[in-house]
């Protein structure tokens, strides 16, 4: 510290001292460090010389590299920058080209001619699972599943709109509305009544006196749900004799109390939940892999 | 370091420089538990609570304002009028505003950070402070610049040593990135919310203009200023060259301006700013490195230190993340490299392998050289804490990076893998499903770090006891207190 000499190169300090100790070599500039600064001025100039690069009045230098892209039928250079290269890519790209052949021969095909053969179907579930995973699995779950009370379960073989290819498609197309009137007017003996035999469709072991005593406040029900309560996919009724529910959780519900509660709960304040249509947002050759997974998800019948 | 310490609390204004060495420490254990509750956030959701307060989007800028602002620019003021002061062997100039810049800077975080969880933000970046808030804040960063120049200006030393010089470019930077970044039209005069002056491309990039210096100027200019001291006088050997720290200094502050936009590549900005972004970036990795090399190589001929002083190993450290980093930012920056990284974790990992590695661990090493000197001790009170904070900080920051690039471009692969038919092989939620493991040892990592801050401020607190109780001990004349 007294004698601050750099022995192997004997480089002077500065000869200035601050706070005591604080001084400075005059060491030169490490050769491989200016070196390698001028390497990347070297790469900056070719990168300006091929890419745009630098502003020049209204315009800008717009560089060597071009692309080659296809418009109407001809093929031509275009200068390259990232909306040319998009359009080049999209047009050439082995994934690409390869999806479009395939895409071509889906859209041609009928569900039946998809469903017998393995190479479409295969391709069909590899690009629906990707707009599964983006358009419905953020309320339908990721394998279908749904999530109670607003998204309905479509990996169980019950449909409330039906579960034909023609059907599901429909439901992807327009979008689905699920409405049923609130009746805030049925409430005690009635409504415990009422819920004991709609629980009873579905072999729950209910009240029997209850239940027989609902079945006659049931008729109202019956327009949607059909008088052995079958339900009805034109109206999106669901079916109550199965012991599939899509709006409430009745396995989940500890006692039979807290079943009725919830069937209650339904028919005082209805139902409204609506699934978007999707036949603005996708082509049509996606909405048709889509109703082939969605129906394969279903168990495929 | 015998003759000019004598009177040094006479000569010198340390009361300043002590509180908000103090408030660095408070704002570091506070932003770096919120940092690592979000991270723990993203591996286990259900942490949210459901309180709106709490949730990641209101504690992030939380976060990154109390790490950035609160520990960073406090540990920079606290240092910045240490060095100032001790180079230019004069008193701080301005008492009162000196004062001022403290409760200023302080009033304003806190507030801010309260603001954030209530919900107001400007949504900026880095730059949240809604907009009464940021006028304040520019009132005392220009009172910062006038004490620090009119400090300067008071020098009895011919030359302005080269930490100097780094902090006023820092001062000088910060002071035009945050006016104009934060231009901004208020709804109403008694309204927290404000629309930007500028829209579209022109906001982002500005925004972007700002993000990138505020890493330049802040996170990396002002911290090379601190290790431009505390280096050289930890190590008691001379800077390596003269020569090299002008010419990084003067290629830094120029080329950092540049790059900002390398932010947005692949967005709807022109294609000629990005290459210039992406170019400028390349430039800005020598530069760069300039201060790595002078910082380790003043250290060459006394290696041997490494072995036997734990404050050492975090400047070394810490100069060998800034190495690291100020690697990886170029690479990322180019534009086939980003069509991979942006938008993932290895952005976040390369932040924090800058914010931990760098800016943290050299202000650890400061720290634990100032702290002493501050109080009149001799040393910090214990050796082995100081090695125990080494020790967890670094297999922090191993954790962090290395899970953030798995995560990172593990999900950028994902993403833009296909298929045998051409199709994408991966949806977005089994991206996120990836990544639940990188997650949990990212908070892992989270934990090491603050394990190890939280032992810096017992080991603080306990040097701070012991030197209030020596000088009472002086006082009674028992013992003079040997430096």
């Amino acid at each position: 510290m007294t004698n601050p000499t750099n022995k192997s190169k004997q480089v002077e300090t500065t000869g200035h001292v601050w706070d005591g100790d604080l001084r400075e070599y005059n060491n030169p500039l490490p050769n491989w460090w200016l070196w390698a600064f001028y390497a990347t001025i070297v790469f900056s100039i070719i990168y300006w010389v091929i890419y745009p690069a630098w502003p020049v009045g209204k315009s800008f230098t717009r560089g060597i590299a071009t692309v080659t892209v296809e418009e109407n039928g001809q093929t031509k250079e275009m200068p390259w920058n990232s909306r040319s290269q998009l359009i080049a890519e999209m047009q050439s790209s082995p994934a690409a080209v390869k999806q479009r052949e395939y895409i071509e021969k889906v859209a041609a095909a009928s569900y039946e001619e998809i469903f017998a053969n393995p190479d479409m179907m295969a391709f069909a579930r590899s690009m629906a699972k990707g707009y599964f995973g983006d358009y419905c699995a953020a309320c339908h779950g990721q394998g279908g599943q749904g999530n109670l009370p607003f998204f309905p379960n479509l990996a169980d073989d019950d449909w409330l709109w039906g579960g034909q290819v023609e059907q599901i498609q429909v439901s992807l197309q327009a979008g689905r509305k699920g409405n049923m009137p609130a009746f805030p007017n049925i409430q005690g003996q009635a409504l415990d009544d009422l819920a004991s035999y709609v629980l009873s469709l579905s072999g729950e072991a209910v009240d029997a006196a209850a239940a027989e005593r609902g079945k006659q406040g049931y008729a109202m029900c019956m327009g949607c749900h059909g008088a052995e309560g079958k339900g009805n996919p034109m109206l999106g009724a669901a079916n109550l004799t199965d012991k599939a529910w899509s709006v409430i959780n009745i396995p989940a519900a500890g006692s039979i109390e807290e079943k009725k509660k919830l069937v209650a709960g339904v028919i005082n304040k209805g139902i409204a939940r609506e699934m978007p249509a999707f036949g603005n947002r996708l082509k049509p050759e996606e909405i048709k892999m889509l109703t082939v997974y969605v129906h394969e998800l279903g168990g495929g019948k | 370091m015998s003759t000019s310490t004598a009177v040094a609390t006479e000569q010198y204004n340390y009361d300043i420089v002590k509180k908000f060495a103090i408030m660095a420490l408070v704002w570091g254990v506070l932003g770096m538990t919120a940092g690592t509750y979000i991270a723990s956030e993203l591996a286990w959701p259900f942490l949210n609570f459901d309180i709106p307060e709490i949730t990641f989007g209101r504690l992030r800028p939380v976060h990154t304002t109390l790490v950035i602002f609160g520990f960073g620019g406090s540990a920079l003021f606290a240092t910045s009028y240490y060095v100032v002061q001790r180079t230019c062997q004069t008193r701080l100039w301005g008492g009162p505003l000196a004062e001022f810049t403290f409760w200023g800077w302080q009033i304003g975080i806190g507030a801010g950070v309260v603001l954030y969880m209530l919900g107001y933000t400007q949504g900026r970046e880095y730059a949240e402070f809604v907009w009464p808030l940021d006028l304040a804040i520019a009132v005392v960063w220009v009172s910062y610049a006038l004490v620090y120049v009119m400090t300067l200006r008071n020098r009895s030393q011919p030359h302005i040593y080269v930490a100097n010089w780094f902090y006023v470019a820092f001062i000088l930077a910060v002071a035009l990135l945050h006016i104009f970044n934060n231009l901004a039209v208020p709804v109403s005069l008694t309204s927290l919310e404000s629309y930007s002056l500028f829209s579209g491309v022109q906001d982002a990039m500005t925004q972007w203009w700002y993000g990138h210096n505020a890493v330049g100027f802040f996170l990396t200019a002002a911290f090379l200023g601190m290790m431009y001291y505390f280096v050289p006088k930890q190590a008691g050997r001379p800077v390596y060259s003269y020569r090299l720290s002008i010419v990084h200094f003067w290629a830094l502050s120029f080329l950092y301006m540049w790059a900002g936009t390398h932010h947005l590549h692949w967005t709807a900005i022109p294609d000629w700013t990005s290459t210039l972004a992406a170019t400028f970036s390349i430039l800005l990795l020598l530069p760069s490195w300039g201060g790595m090399i002078n910082g380790i190589m003043t250290l060459s001929g006394a290696w041997d230190k490494l072995r036997t002083d734990p404050i050492m190993l975090f400047m070394i450290t810490a100069l060998s993340f800034y190495g690291m980093s100020t690697f990886e930012g170029p690479l990322m920056s180019l534009k086939s490299v980003n069509a991979l990284s942006h938008y993932t974790d290895w952005t976040v990992g390369h932040v924090h392998s800058g914010a931990l590695g760098w800016v943290a661990m050299i202000t650890f090493g400061s720290f634990y050289h100032l702290i002493p000197r501050l109080w009149g001790a001799k040393e910090m009170y214990s050796s082995k804490l100081i090695y125990t904070h080494f020790w967890l900080a670094t297999i922090g920051i191993v954790l962090y990076i290395a899970s953030m690039w798995v995560a990172g471009i593990g999900q950028g692969l994902m993403l833009r893998a296909f298929d045998e038919y051409g199709n994408l092989a991966y949806t977005f939620i089994e991206t996120v499903t990836f990544m639940h493991l990188p997650y949990v040892v990212r908070a892992l990592g989270g934990m090491f770090f603050v394990a190890g801050v939280l032992l810096m401020v017992y080991n603080t607190y306990m040097t701070i006891v012991q030197a209030k109780r020596g000088v009472a001990v002086e006082a009674t004349g028992a013992v003079a207190l040997a430096r």
